[in-house]
């Protein structure tokens, strides 16, 4: 694997975003996620393997130690951010076509809950694993929801709750999605959901972890 | 024989000495005000509905203590924060005071006697008071430094302020310790026993992070709600089974525990002086029938009978709770 596309990797691991960045402390004063992207695809580096093998594997290896709890949630916010900033050098290489995502990625917490920040932890991820995600914020109705399925009917769709007073409109949720759009694969996390509550609602999918959800979704995709 | 009134049960308890049951203290917001026909938005906006409701829920569920618990956004309003109050939701804040560094420079620390919805919770103290006259502990409520600091900037944003501008980030937290210790003595003087300081963000930190940004501000609250003759009771919600080292030298009086966290762990790591509240899930609480409850909740009592020990959920029963589970996880106390 070449140097731009390991240091890529390695700064998105890290939450290293820029050369202005101050953190993390040890990496002060060194270019960042930013720089090394341009730099990878200046010196001729495919947007595919920058793709691939940078920020996709940046993101695989934060999500795998939140998964072990070797990082908590503001070392993943920061590789997220430092994700976001490579990211945007390669969104003319996904509208040209020579990029492409791995699917359409559907997300929101329910209508009632107000708390995003699980929700904003797997758009990142899932974001920084490839997929096209539309992130429809907090409070969303299952209107909402049915409507952005039928934009994209492909889209997998994400629903996260963190309170358990907002299990019952997930539940209500999935039932419409599945009832009008069956073949939709539907996916939930939070802190109060678990396997069981999925298994009764008639969700595809609960992971406690972003990577959960990316390693289903990967094994499911082959 | 002699009956002993819930203050002297609980002095029993922290004393060490034996209580002859165990004390039983769920946290109730939704379910409560649902209990007395009202909402949850009534309960947060009004301590008059807020005190009524946890009275009701002390003489029905026989519970041990009663708690002035809402919301997060207190202080936020007090702060300057706009807040909506939802029906059958927790209320919302509508915009962020802090956007810029500048802000927290601005910040001020408002005076909590004069903004209605500090001075709600402190008149829900002095309502207490009148109707329990200190025979019931009295739990008041602030929000921990990082808990309020989040509430103010915006959950995302202060976990980035944290990393990415630790001098910024300290300056808000010295501001919302402040803050805290100047509500929690309010709540002291109006009548509260206990002061549950509520900073669950923290369960999604790292224990570098908390140890950096957050114990020590803990520990300062807690040293300062000593001083004035107080007693703290943290919450954190969540697993924080990697911070409970770090815990124990904020030197809480009564650590609530979530369902994930080992109890024995923590007793282990926390030590014999602290007493732990928890721990059953408040999701099983809600979905098992209530026999299941008390049995669960039973070999939980059983397990801690040597221990300084409070039965309840590991955070807030749920308002879909069905009332003979709480009255059940009671039973098991006996």
């Amino acid at each position: 694997m070449s140097d731009y596309l390991h240091k890529i990797a390695h700064c998105i691991e890290f939450g290293k975003i820029n050369r202005q960045s101050p953190y993390p402390p040890n990496m002060k004063d060194q270019d960042g996620a930013d720089e090394y992207t341009q730099q990878a695809l200046q010196s001729g580096i495919s947007a595919q393997h920058v793709l691939l093998h940078g920020l996709i594997t940046g993101m695989e290896k934060i999500g795998k130690k939140f998964r072990e709890n070797q990082v908590f949630v503001p070392q993943v916010l920061m590789s997220a951010k430092a994700m976001n900033t490579a990211m945007a050098h390669l969104m003319p290489y996904f509208s040209s076509g020579e990029l492409k995502s791995k699917g359409t990625f559907i997300i929101g917490t329910v209508a009632g809950d107000l708390h995003d920040i699980g929700k904003n932890l797997v758009s990142m991820i899932m974001k920084g694993n490839g997929w096209n995600v539309i992130d429809l914020g907090m409070d969303v109705s299952t209107e909402k929801f049915m409507e952005a399925i039928q934009q994209h009917p492909d889209a997998v769709v994400g629903l996260s709750a963190l309170l358990t007073t907002t299990m019952a409109s997930m539940e209500q949720t999935v039932a419409r999605i599945k009832a009008e759009k069956p073949a939709t694969t539907v996916a939930i996390g939070g802190a109060p959901v678990s396997q069981a509550f999925c298994e009764k609602i008639g969700a595809d999918v609960y992971s406690p972890h972003p990577q959960g959800l990316v390693e289903y979704l990967e094994k499911k995709n082959n | 024989m002699e009956t002993l009134t819930k203050m002297q049960l609980f002095e029993r308890l922290r004393r060490g000495e034996n209580p002859g049951r165990t004390i039983f203290s769920p946290i109730l917001m939704h379910f409560a005000a649902r209990h007395i026909g009202r909402t949850y938005g009534e309960f947060a906006a009004d301590h008059k509905v807020l005190v009524e409701a946890n009275l009701k829920a002390l003489k029905d569920f026989d519970m041990d203590m009663v708690s002035l618990i809402s919301d997060p956004y207190r202080e936020t309003a007090a702060f300057g924060a706009g807040i909506e109050f939802i029906p059958e939701g927790v209320p919302r804040c509508l915009n962020n005071v802090i956007k810029t560094a500048a802000d927290i420079e601005k910040l001020e620390i408002p005076d909590v006697y004069q903004h209605e919805r500090t001075l709600d919770r402190i008149r829900g103290a002095e309502a207490y008071r009148r109707a329990l006259n200190d025979e019931v502990p009295v739990i008041g409520w602030i929000e921990g430094p990082l808990a309020e600091a989040c509430d103010l900037a915006g959950v995302s944003d202060m976990l980035m302020m944290l990393m990415m501008d630790p001098e910024a980030s300290e300056l808000l937290m010295d501001k919302c310790m402040e803050m805290a210790k100047t509500f929690a003595r309010a709540q002291l003087e109006a009548g509260c026993h206990i002061i549950g300081m509520g900073d669950a963000v923290c369960s999604q930190i790292d224990a570098g992070t908390y140890e950096n940004f957050v114990r020590d501000r803990q520990k300062e609250i807690v040293a300062y709600i000593h001083s004035l003759g107080g007693l703290v009771k943290l919450h954190i919600c969540g697993n924080i089974t990697h911070l409970l080292p770090a815990i124990r030298e904020v030197n809480a009086d009564i650590v609530d525990l979530d369902w994930q966290v080992g109890i024995s762990e923590a007793h282990k790591i926390l030590g014999n002086d602290v007493i732990i509240c928890g721990n059953i899930n408040p999701v099983t609480v809600q979905d098992l029938p209530a026999d299941k409850v008390h049995e669960l909740c039973r070999d939980l009592v059983m397990s801690q009978q040597n221990q300084k020990f409070i039965l309840s959920a590991g955070c807030e029963i749920t308002v879909n709770t069905p009332p003979e589970n709480l009255v059940a996880m009671r039973k098991a106390c006996q």
